[in-house]
């Protein structure tokens, strides 16, 4: 008996590697998204920033708008930059 | 004294014979006279009725009665006919005494009634009746019936081709239609008619209507009756009594038959009535074909009391003939649409409607697949009433007064309610007039039925991968219409996420570094936060899988920074190629099958323990799914929990070359169910529940659902009713987690 594997579709779910599993800013879990967004992954990324915590970019971006003075990370008080990695 | 009164009133004589022998009008006033000079008048009159009395009661009652004695069914028209004759020739004989005594009573101006009558032709048809009756024989009934019969059936025209049933004669010779009229014209003479035959003929056409409606239209529900029957009753039973109660002659008979045409048209809409009400299960399972049976049963309704037995009739079958294990719930749904487009036609003022679904809602809350049932006809292809309904496209209104607007607007049209209407119901559910909406309210929630659409789908989806978004879309678009968009986002969601997966494999398969050995590899890739939970079960899969899974989630990290994959290992989908010795086996199964079949490609023979370990799958489970291949005839349980795959086909099952396609027929739900989700839901409050306790000491319901409210309750679905929240503290409380005292639920003391 020879048995050949034609095609095999798996079930996968995806996730962000991060260190948390929700955002620090709205609450809602990363897999999730933003509370203005629909949709999550593409469509609502995260963002890292140099101090290693992450958000929603559209958290901290707007976290950031709001903040006239200092651009800081609302969780270690850090000045905010963006870790390109 | 030269005048013998008894010739001026011979009954008078001991012995007289019939018929009487007339004195002249000489004779009668000279006789008259000489009895009012002797102040006589009085007396004679009494002794003269006295006389007609004896006479009356004594010969012609007992004569009369004789001809009801024997007779089979042929000789009663004629015995009938023989005794109203011989009646009536008394009656005639007679009229000539009481000319005398009514000459006598005007000569003497008497104006004393005798009887209530002060004619004495009245008085005798008074003694007539009065003594007839008080002879009755007992099966006197029969005869008249027959008489009645037989005339009703001659007005038919049943006997216009044949010989006479009666006389045996040719149509031309027979002469018993003009008997029978005769007879009841010598009725209405004596005025018996009524008294006599009224009752006996009341319940003869009684029957007679009773079977015409049933003859007619007992078992079509195509066509309207109802006018057709009162043209019936008014052309051959109406006209017919017209002619028995030979009207034209007397108004007497015209009120007669005025009265009788009353109490007919009302038996006859309480018969037809009656009998619609006893089918109205079957008209509601043939809508809408019974359209008109049910326009005429709507047209009878307010002519006749019968709503109430409508009720109780239709809810009891119900009962005995849908609400019950078994019957199917597609079916059930079935007839309850059915059911509120009949009701719609029957009333439209909606109540009966709400008498006739409440005992369906309360056993369709009942049924665990309702839902289930509901949403997957929803969006079934084809013809299906519900997913009719569904197209037409309202939004879904739950416990809202939605309807107000539209009845303020049409104020003009109002109409009381029946009065038989329980009127402590609330009268919502029954304004709305979407079959949907209603089916929903039996839930009060739309959540839940979002939820089961969700896992239908996710089921759907994850079963086929391949299956046909683009129509998934177009429901997914109708239910948004009834449900709004915001308690559908993570179906749309869901869908995306296959919609995406597709272009994620097409991506990785172009990745240069990414290798496929031996097989092709793809994956559905969900958006886990947005899909309902999975049942967890573990499956340990082969090394080969294994490390090409490893790859392909390699290949996902460099398509999509920062983001990785986790498998579900139990979920998907294997298309597999099995060569035979004999025969080539193609088949679509899943991972599980997939994976036992790979180790027995490896090992021969497999310990069902040993194999358990290795996939992590229970021993009871592993067999079930080992089951599947012994099916196909290519492992065999060789000795007891030890299998071992067949390598020859046993040359007594046919040789087939051809490729058999075999399916997988697992069709449970992959998803975690309704009932499982909603536990762990629980689950969660409970947590929260202990913590409020823990700082609280002790809290009353109210306060523990409020305080649950604020905190706990978030998310599409996780909400709990108050009743629901009392059911699962009492099972706490009866599991010893809780204790309930004075209206206070506490923890127990030194468990924690
Ligand atoms: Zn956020
Ligand atoms: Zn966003
Ligand atoms: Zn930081």
């Amino acid at each position: 008996m020879k048995v050949t594997i034609k095609n095999w579709v798996g079930v996968a779910t995806w996730r962000w590697v991060a260190n948390d599993d929700n955002c620090g800013i709205c609450r809602m879990p990363f897999d999730g998204c933003c509370p203005d967004c629909k949709l999550p992954g593409d469509d609502c990324p995260l963002v890292w920033g140099q101090c290693s915590h992450c958000f929603h970019m559209h958290c901290i971006v707007k976290w950031l708008q709001s903040q006239q003075v200092n651009q800081q990370c609302p969780m270690c008080r850090q000045e905010w930059k963006f870790n390109n990695k | 004294m030269n005048f013998d009164f008894k010739d001026v009133f011979p009954i008078l004589h001991t012995s007289f014979s019939l018929p009487f022998k007339e004195v002249n009008d000489y004779k009668l006033i000279e006789t008259v006279n000489s009895i009012n000079q002797l102040k006589l008048a009085h007396t004679i009159q009494a002794l003269v009725f006295h006389k007609v009395e004896n006479y009356m009661r004594e010969t012609v009652a007992p004569e009369f009665w004789f001809h009801f004695n024997l007779s089979n069914d042929v000789e009663g028209f004629s015995q009938f006919y023989k005794a109203i004759d011989l009646l009536h020739n008394y009656f005639t004989q007679f009229l000539y005494l009481m000319r005398n005594v009514n000459v006598l009573r005007e000569r003497s101006r008497c104006t004393e009634a005798v009887y209530g009558e002060k004619n004495a032709v009245q008085v005798l048809k008074v003694i007539i009746r009065a003594t007839l009756l008080s002879q009755l024989p007992s099966e006197h009934n029969k005869i008249i019936e027959h008489f009645y019969e037989t005339g009703l059936k001659m007005n038919d025209g049943h006997f216009q081709e044949k010989v006479c049933e009666v006389c045996l004669k040719d149509s031309i010779n027979c002469r018993c239609l003009n008997c029978f009229y005769e007879t009841n014209r010598k009725m209405v003479d004596l005025e018996l008619l009524e008294p006599l035959v009224g009752q006996v003929l009341t319940s003869l056409i009684y029957t007679h209507i009773e079977n015409h409606i049933s003859k007619t239209c007992k078992d079509n529900f195509d066509n309207s009756f109802i006018n057709i029957l009162e043209m019936w009753l008014d052309n051959f039973i109406i006209n017919w009594l017209h002619k028995v109660y030979y009207c034209g002659q007397s108004s007497e008979s015209q009120d007669y038959v005025t009265i009788f045409k009353r109490k007919l048209t009302n038996f006859l809409y309480e018969t037809y009535t009656k009998m619609r009400i006893n089918q109205l299960f079957n008209i509601i399972i043939e809508y809408p074909e019974s359209l008109p049976a049910l326009e005429d049963l709507g047209k009878c309704l307010p002519k006749t009391d019968l709503r109430p037995l409508l009720t109780k009739k239709l809810q009891k079958a119900m009962e005995t003939r849908l609400l019950h294990p078994g019957v199917s719930t597609p079916d059930i749904l079935t007839a309850y649409v059915a059911s509120i487009r009949s009701m719609r036609v029957l009333d439209p003022s909606g109540l009966l409607l709400e008498m006739v679904t409440q005992p369906m809602h309360q056993y369709l809350r009942s049924r665990e697949d309702t839902v289930r049932c509901v949403v997957g006809s929803l969006t079934e292809e084809g013809l299906n009433d519900l997913a009719e309904e569904l197209v037409k496209g309202d939004a879904v209104h739950v416990d809202e007064n939605g309807g107000s607007d539209e009845e303020s607007e049409n104020w003009e049209n109002w109409m009381p309610d029946p009065v038989d209407i329980d009127r402590n119901k609330s009268s919502n559910v029954r304004r709305t007039s979407d079959i949907i909406s209603m089916l929903v309210s039996v839930y009060g929630s739309k959540e839940l039925f979002i939820n089961e659409y969700r896992t239908l789908l996710a089921d759907r989806l994850l079963s086929q991968f391949s299956c046909d978004t683009e129509k998934e879309i177009r429901y997914l678009e109708l239910l948004k219409l009834r449900f709004g968009d915001s308690q559908l986002h993570y179906c749309e969601v869901m869908l995306k996420d296959i919609a995406d997966s597709k272009r994620i494999n097409h991506h990785i398969k172009q990745d240069t570094d990414y290798t496929e050995k031996n097989f092709s590899m793809s994956a559905m890739v969900l958006s886990a936060q947005f899909w309902p939970p999975f049942k967890d079960e573990k499956l340990e899969l082969h090394n080969k899988i294994v490390s090409q899974m490893e790859a392909f989630t390699g290949a996902f990290e460099t398509l999509k920074g920062n983001r990785t994959l986790s498998w579900k290992n139990h979920l998907g989908i294997v298309d597999l190629e099995i060569e035979l010795p004999d025969r080539t086996l193609n088949l679509s199964v899943t991972p599980v099958h997939a994976t036992i079949l790979m180790y027995f490609q490896d090992k021969n023979e497999w310990e069902l323990d040993s194999l358990s370990r290795v996939v992590h799958i229970p021993p009871t489970v592993l067999r079930k799914k080992i089951g599947f291949w012994q099916s196909h005839g290519l492992i065999e349980e060789v000795n007891l929990n030890v299998f071992c795959l067949m390598e020859e086909r046993e040359s007594n099952r046919a040789n087939l070359n051809v490729d058999v396609v075999v399916e997988d027929y697992e069709s449970e739900s992959i998803m975690a169910s309704t009932q499982d989700q909603r536990e762990e839901e629980l689950q969660t409050f409970w947590s929260y529940i202990i913590g409020m306790l823990m700082n609280l000491d002790s809290l009353p319901l109210e306060r523990i659902h409020q305080m649950l409210k604020m905190f706990a309750f978030q998310g599409p679905t996780i909400e709990c009713s108050i009743q629901e929240l009392t059911q699962f503290l009492d099972r706490k409380v009866r599991e010893h987690q809780l204790v309930f005292s004075g209206g206070l639920y506490k923890l127990p003391k030194g468990d924690m």
